[in-house]
């Protein structure tokens, strides 16, 4: 019966990819670039601009919070007000939002930290990114 | 819809109860979400009892208020709306600070004519022809919202049904069938008359003996061959009644050519191997049930109607900057976006504010540490709706589609079609996405013209005439909105227990309000209840403290 179930998710889990677009399912193989040009961009802009309305998305480029690797790889992990969490549940186990892998955390922040005239020399790791604290396991609302 | 703490809906059903079963139930979740998706993944919660009931109590009343006490509403959404529009008639007096140039916030259509400049700065401008539109925000309204249903009638707002389920809308995988889509009608008779049949023959092979009494496993089988429509011996096969179901490859007429051919059903291990089955269940989630309305002319003309109510003392174009209490009032300074964003400020006894977390969280407003902790606990969901103008309404015309909602595994997710309007000659307007998650992230991260595009090539393989008949569209990702910097706010069980009070509770003069202070999280009916549940007990605040010197 479970391996029927797997089975059955597993026919409708891929989909067809497009360079603009990744499946859930091969969410797991995207580059710190790739992700910040399928997700961060999405409110940080192109280029690391921002943007301001009623509040405001800060600007990535040539930011100096970014002297600091935990303060990037905290914020992406757990989130930061309205900003979702993108880290793997603290049980590892998996989780129904949105998350990437540690490495991918690592790989995202370096990104950030040596592009869009930020220009930190210093490359984090994955081992490093498993050091700080991950969200808790939970179910979200509705994604 | 989020973990909830009703008895009903307690949270602790998904982490302390029985621990093999939440476990189980906790798995399925996550492999429904990590493969099919959100929509599947938002009514498997759904149906898991995740959906609270309102807990509106009939019109408010407020009685004794103090002569002279006044109150500063932030934001004309539904919950500042709706609190202005009860706080004044209640004899307070109200000045409400929006910072769009138009009432309703997220209770928003986008029609014909309307211009839209997201975060970031690029316009859209909606090609619509007259009359039509979509619905960016909240689309329907389940008829037991009841806080919202109120409204409506009291506006004067004429509502139209809402089709949550259309049986011969599509179930779409483009991994099963050859990527053909297949009707509702066709996966839900087949599932159901498939489970029936082998029910039966568990039955009748004594295999529940152990659970079922002899007596009620006779009722237990006609009432399976009645639910799956099954046959004399308790089969699914084809038949006129399995026909009557599933539809016929003939349908019956009159005159000569009159007689039907029944269909055939597709194979047990076709139905389960689609994956197909996930969608079966999307009209029963307790939000989902019949009957849903909309009203007529957009969901919008809430918004509008209520705007019009408050005339005046709703101040547009009014992007608050600073909260600040002290211990006889309120004092909120902001900025006229049509007057160079000059600094003005208005003063009130109390402050009720509906601002959406994200946006309130960078505005300095002097509250105690865990008001303020609360303000920064809450992650705003990703969500993106396009509307796709056609030059005509080859849904209803080729394929008999006529309102209700198709779903399907591509990144688009929904496909919603028009509840109103049907037969009508000219262009028509649907839902071309409706998309939550990682594939809202990623649409969000395109331009608004890339993400029509992806729409209309994702759509094109459900409805091929896409190609021949696409006329324009608009593309609305709820975490470019200047206004709420996402789409609503998203709790946990951990971070309700730890915050959701404290969010609730008022500060000193200030009391918060908005979907995100409510149990019905992105519905409009929890931004209505929490201004009522908000403006209730700053009332007695108010008149607590008595008359003004």
């Amino acid at each position: 019966m479970r391996g029927l179930l797997l089975l059955a998710l597993a026919a409708v889990s891929a989909h067809a990819d497009s360079p603009m677009f990744t499946s859930r399912a091969a969410i797991g193989s995207l580059n710190g670039e790739q992700i910040y040009d399928h997700i961060c961009q999405g409110c940080h802009m192109a280029g690391g601009q921002g943007a301001v309305g009623a509040g405001a998305y800060p600007k990535l480029a040539a930011n100096k919070k970014f002297v600091s690797w935990e303060f990037v790889a905290q914020t992406v992990l757990n989130g930061r007000s309205g900003m979702p969490p993108f880290g793997a549940p603290a049980d590892r186990e998996g989780s129904p939002r949105t998350h990437l892998t540690d490495a991918q955390i690592a790989d995202v922040v370096n990104y950030v930290r040596s592009h869009f005239q930020n220009t930190y020399k210093s490359t984090v790791t994955a081992q490093q990114v498993a050091a700080l604290p991950h969200p808790a396991a939970e179910l979200m609302g509705p994604q | 819809m989020t973990a909830g703490q009703t008895a009903s809906n307690n949270g602790d059903a998904m982490g302390n109860g029985d621990d093999s079963y939440s476990l189980s139930r906790r798995r399925l979740l996550q492999m429904i979400g990590s493969t099919a998706g959100g929509a599947a993944m938002y009514h498997a919660m759904s149906s898991l009892g995740f959906a609270a009931e309102s807990p509106y109590q009939g019109p408010i009343d407020l009685q004794g208020t103090p002569k002279g006490a006044s109150v500063l509403v932030l934001g004309a959404g539904m919950a500042g709306m709706t609190a202005a529009y009860e706080l004044r008639n209640a004899g307070y007096t109200v000045q409400v600070l929006e910072y769009n140039g138009r009432p309703g916030g997220r209770n928003w259509s986008l029609r014909g004519g309307d211009s839209y400049t997201e975060l970031g700065g690029l316009t859209q401008k909606c090609e619509f022809d007259k009359d039509l539109y979509i619905n960016p925000g909240p689309w329907r309204i389940p008829y037991h919202h009841h806080g919202m249903m109120h409204y409506v009638k009291r506006l004067g707002i004429k509502l139209e049904p809402f089709f949550q389920v259309n049986y011969n809308a599509y179930l779409h995988s483009s991994q099963a069938f050859g990527g053909k889509p297949q009707r509702f009608r066709e996966v839900k008779a087949d599932y159901q008359g498939h489970v029936a049949e082998l029910l039966a023959k568990a039955t009748r092979q004594n295999a529940l003996d152990a659970s079922v009494t002899k007596e009620d496993q006779e009722i237990l089988l006609e009432s399976l061959r009645e639910w799956g429509a099954l046959d004399k011996n308790f089969a699914y096969a084809a038949s006129d009644a399995v026909s009557d179901r599933r539809g016929y490859d003939k349908k019956p007429g009159g005159g000569l050519s009159a007689r039907p051919i029944p269909s055939k059903p597709m194979a047990l291990r076709d139905v389960l191997g689609s994956g197909l089955w996930q969608g079966i269940p999307n009209g029963d989630a307790f939000d989902m049930q019949t009957a849903l309305f909309q009203p007529a002319g957009g969901m919008g003309r809430i918004g509008e109607a209520f705007g019009r109510e408050l005339g005046p003392l709703i101040r547009y174009n009014s992007k608050v900057i600073d909260i600040h209490q002290d211990s006889s009032g309120v004092t909120v300074t902001f900025t006229d976006s049509l007057a160079g964003g000059s600094k003005q400020s208005r003063r009130a006894d109390w402050c009720l504010c509906t601002i959406p977390l994200p946006v309130l969280a960078q505005i300095p407003m002097n509250v105690g540490e865990k008001m303020a902790a609360a303000i920064s606990a809450v992650p705003y969901a990703s969500s993106v709706k396009a509307g796709l103008q056609f030059k005509r309404r080859f849904w209803e015309e080729d394929e008999q589609i006529f309102g209700g909602i198709t779903y399907t595994d591509l990144p688009i997710m929904n496909i919603g079609y028009p509840n109103t309007g049907f037969q009508s000659e000219g262009k028509g307007v649907l839902l071309g996405a409706y998309i939550w998650g990682f594939n809202a992230m990623q649409f969000t991260a395109m331009t608004p013209q890339e993400r029509v595009q992806k729409v209309v090539e994702y759509g094109s393989q459900i409805h091929p005439q896409y190609h021949k008949e696409f006329d324009n569209g608009v593309a609305v990702a709820w975490h470019r909105s200047p206004f709420t910097l996402g789409c609503f706010g998203t709790w946990t069980s951990d971070t309700r227990a730890r915050h959701y009070e404290d969010l609730c509770q008022i500060d000193g003069r200030v009391a918060l309000a908005g979907e995100h202070a409510s149990f019905l999280g992105g519905w409009q009916e929890g931004a209505v209840t929490s201004a009522l549940d908000a403006i209730g007990r700053l009332h007695l605040r108010a008149v607590a403290q008595g008359e003004k010197a």
